[in-house]
């Protein structure tokens, strides 16, 4: 496997508030995210992985961690992941309100839009607006399609959408300005549980036509 | 155990929150104004972390059957017990069958009631705090509502406070922030006006997110890539008012963040009033840890 490394010079940094370290990670976000776990700094509550950046969350009133400034200083980033995701499958109903429609927009037969979303192998960049809510990285550039201009107030829990360049499953109902293409009875939070999100960072997800 | 006899506006089971998930999109929640129910419990001799009620605006009607002792802490809520007015930051003795009738806040809105012993529900991800968006956590993942009962734990013999006479009795004009990492993208005139100008809290405001009525401020450059927030961060959406994130506020956010709230005057943020106004003024990390205890 092709190692990739990524130069210092790409990683900037800025305070979110004083209990935050925002580091413009790009694309080596999961491996720096990997890595940080690993080193397990002192005064570092927990990390949290974004669209090409990565939260430090320091315990409050603490400085950063001389150490944290050092690594994203001083250290080129292995690229290849640094620990194998889970796979999942997930069962779909592909009958969601806006399938029609992002067939048309996509310039797809409904057969054809089903099969490449299928044949999609999807990766888990990161969680975020609902719990358990997993941004689902692998959908070709030519399908990236914007988001409803006036978001649903509900969106029913198990909804399969796409918005922007990402596909994402609402694990509760709530409001919701993805495009709607199909539903899953996969349960994606449960919060009784020890690890509640089904997907974590880097897992890769593939949906089925169930 | 307590009952609910008459539910306030929103009562809350809250603790100090849970930690470590932010990355599964789980904010750490817990009461707002955690000094306040961390004074709470001392006074009646629980473990800081124990559970207590977070109340806002105007608070419930509670019953002890098994009699408890109680304090009050953060907003003062014209409490009363049997007709005799009760005094925040003390510990109160209530007999058994004694109901304690809370009234409504005047300056602050949120009220911590802390019961010798804890509120006794499961933990869930670590913590007793609800989440209400979620619909889990605290007492059934809701607001308390009449014929609730609740358990109360067994009390634990820390040491007790004798009085806490700091509840909330300023009121909040001046929040402290630090640079937020979009703060460039905003036009000159937006981030004079950022500092300038008095915002006025919206009625649209809850522990989600705290909107900010004032003059529009610009954002120079299109959207953003969702970027991880963290409660106190200040988003301009396109309508150009801002919004402060509150304590279940979401862990990622598409917006520019111009600044962010520092930890040590979040408890502050958490007593603001919808129609209280407020302005913004911009210290260093140093200056923001100073004031951490």
């Amino acid at each position: 496997m092709t190692k990739m490394t990524v130069s210092r010079e790409t990683i900037s940094w800025r305070w979110v508030t004083d209990r935050g370290v925002r580091l413009a990670t790009g694309k080596a976000t999961l491996p720096v995210y990997h890595m940080l776990m690993e080193a397990g700094l002192p005064g570092v509550v927990e990390l949290v992985p974004a669209d090409g950046s990565l939260l430090v969350v320091l315990k409050p009133g603490t400085q950063a961690p001389s150490r944290l400034l050092d690594i994203i200083n001083s250290q080129s980033f292995d690229m290849t992941p640094a620990r194998p995701g889970r796979e999942h499958e997930i069962g779909v109903v592909f009958d969601g309100l806006d399938l029609p429609d992002v067939a048309d927009k996509l310039e797809l037969s409904l057969p054809g839009l089903i099969e490449g979303l299928c044949k999609t192998q999807f990766v888990v960049k990161f969680l975020g607006f609902q719990p358990g809510f997993a941004y689902l990285e692998g959908l070709p550039q030519e399908w990236h399609i914007p988001r409803l201009e006036t978001p649903r107030k509900s969106v029913p829990a198990g909804s399969v959408a796409l918005g922007g360049a990402y596909c994402g499953i609402y694990p509760a109902q709530g409001p919701g300005g993805w495009r709607l293409i199909g539903r899953t009875d996969a349960r994606l939070f449960n919060p009784v549980a020890s690890s509640p999100a089904l997907f974590q960072p880097g897992d890769s997800v593939r949906l089925v036509s169930a | 155990m307590m009952v609910v006899f008459k539910p306030g506006l929103m009562d809350l089971v809250m603790d100090l929150g849970r930690s470590g998930f932010r990355a599964q999109g789980v904010p750490e929640g817990g009461a707002a104004d955690a000094p306040s129910l961390v004074a709470a419990n001392r006074l009646v001799g629980n473990p800081d972390d124990a559970a207590g009620l977070e109340l806002c605006m105007w608070g419930p009607e509670l019953s002890f059957p098994d009699g408890a002792f109680v304090a009050l802490t953060g907003a003062d809520m014209a409490a009363n017990l049997e007709g005799v007015g009760l005094q925040p930051g003390r510990k109160h003795e209530i007999r058994p069958g004694g109901i304690l009738k809370l009234g409504k806040t005047d300056l602050g809105i949120r009220t911590y009631l802390a019961v010798a012993g804890g509120i006794d529900v499961p933990r869930v991800l670590g913590s007793r705090s609800t989440f209400l968006p979620g619909g889990w956590g605290g007492w059934q993942g809701r607001a308390l509502k009449a014929g609730d009962i609740l358990p109360v734990g067994s009390s634990t013999a820390n040491q007790v406070w004798e009085c806490q006479p700091g509840f909330w009795k300023q009121p909040v004009s001046e929040l402290r922030v630090m640079p937020g990492p979009q703060l460039n993208g905003f036009t000159d005139a937006a981030l004079a006006s950022f500092l300038d100008q008095m915002f006025v809290v919206h009625k649209d405001s809850n522990r989600v997110g705290i909107r900010l009525a004032g003059i529009a401020l610009d954002y120079r450059r299109g959207e953003i890539a969702s970027q991880p927030v963290l409660p106190g961060v200040i988003q301009v959406p396109p309508s150009g008012q801002p919004i402060i994130l509150g304590w279940d506020g979401p862990v990622t956010g598409g917006y520019p963040v111009i600044a962010g709230v520092i930890s040590a005057d979040l408890p502050r943020l958490a007593q603001l009033a919808p129609g209280d106004s407020l302005r913004f003024r911009v210290v260093s990390h140093e200056e923001a840890l100073k004031d951490w205890q």
